[in-house]
């Protein structure tokens, strides 16, 4: 196990939470304005649904969590976001997220680490999201030993 | 979940939202937001140093200067889905994307889809496969994926 210290020493099989928190309004209205989302279903008075998206900031918190001395000595770079998406995230309800690394691996002289996020609600364990986050952890530009 | 969308789309269709520069704000909000969600106080929580919004620590980690994170182009693919197909895209379905060139300050972005395939289901859903993009103003792609959105029959 590899959690404890930072985001690139996490290895396959890893477990990351799980955390539970509530999608707020705000959470939902100030991230879609971030990301330029101003339909109405997100920047209303009551939205009644976050933008699937948003479970990649659950990563983030996971990693908060379990990582707590941050990256590491690398940047960490994204590679691809992946979400499942079996229904809407309701907007105050109390939501359960749990991280798995599902691999890590060398490609073309670069560290690469996936892990799978699954969101439920908490109360009835309902799927929410299945999200399969690629990250490369080890990151160099092409002509600096690495083969981009 | 049901939309209230009514527009249908025939395989082929492909549709093209207008070009946005990748300014450093747009690529700060991002950064920004991280923080502030997690924190969820109804206020704005700034972050350390990253390669989206830090030019000294971009170029110390041996890149030319600020790329944009990955998710805005995501977000803005998710923008035109929801254009699209309205609430139906944010219920089942999927959406993949991939990073395949990085996107530095001020370049020009423009997000597509083109719908690939249309199905009806058993659950009385039509559902849309699409090839989702964002290339820059000399037609590069700069990420890459595939969507699916179930929309409910009316």
């Amino acid at each position: 196990m590899a959690v404890g210290r930072y985001t690139t020493d996490l290895e396959k099989g890893d477990v990351l939470g799980p955390i539970e928190y509530s999608m707020s309004k705000f959470v939902v209205r100030e991230y879609c304005h971030a990301n330029e989302l101003h339909q109405a279903c997100y920047q209303g008075v009551d939205p009644a649904f976050a933008p699937p998206t948003l479970v990649h900031l659950d990563k983030l918190k996971l990693y908060k969590l379990a990582c707590p001395a941050g990256t590491g000595p690398t940047a960490r770079i994204h590679y691809q976001y992946d979400a499942t998406l079996h229904a809407p995230i309701p907007v105050g309800v109390k939501l359960r997220v749990t991280g798995k690394v599902a691999e890590r691996f060398e490609k073309r002289g670069r560290t690469h680490v996936v892990m799978e996020i699954d969101m439920r609600t908490a109360a009835d364990n309902r799927p929410l999201v299945t999200y399969r986050d690629t990250i490369i952890v080890s990151y160099q530009p092409a002509g600096q030993g690495s083969a981009a | 979940m049901s939309s209230t969308y009514a527009a249908s789309f025939q395989a082929g269709t492909e549709v093209r939202l207008a070009p946005r520069p990748m300014t450093r704000e747009r690529m700060r909000w991002y950064v920004d937001i991280q923080e502030t969600v997690q924190v969820d106080d109804g206020r704005i929580h700034a972050q350390p140093p990253t390669i989206h919004d830090d030019d000294a620590y971009a170029k110390k980690q041996g890149l030319p200067g600020i790329i944009s994170d990955g998710m805005v182009t995501t977000n803005w693919i998710h923008g035109l889905l929801i254009d699209m197909f309205g609430p139906a895209a944010a219920g089942t379905g999927r959406l993949r994307t991939k990073y395949i060139r990085p996107i530095y300050e001020d370049q020009i972005v423009i997000t597509a889809a083109k719908v690939v395939s249309v199905l009806d289901n058993e659950r009385k859903e039509t559902v849309y496969t699409l090839e989702v993009w964002c290339e820059d103003d000399q037609g590069h792609k700069l990420t890459v994926g595939d969507a699916q959105v179930h929309q409910r029959h009316a």
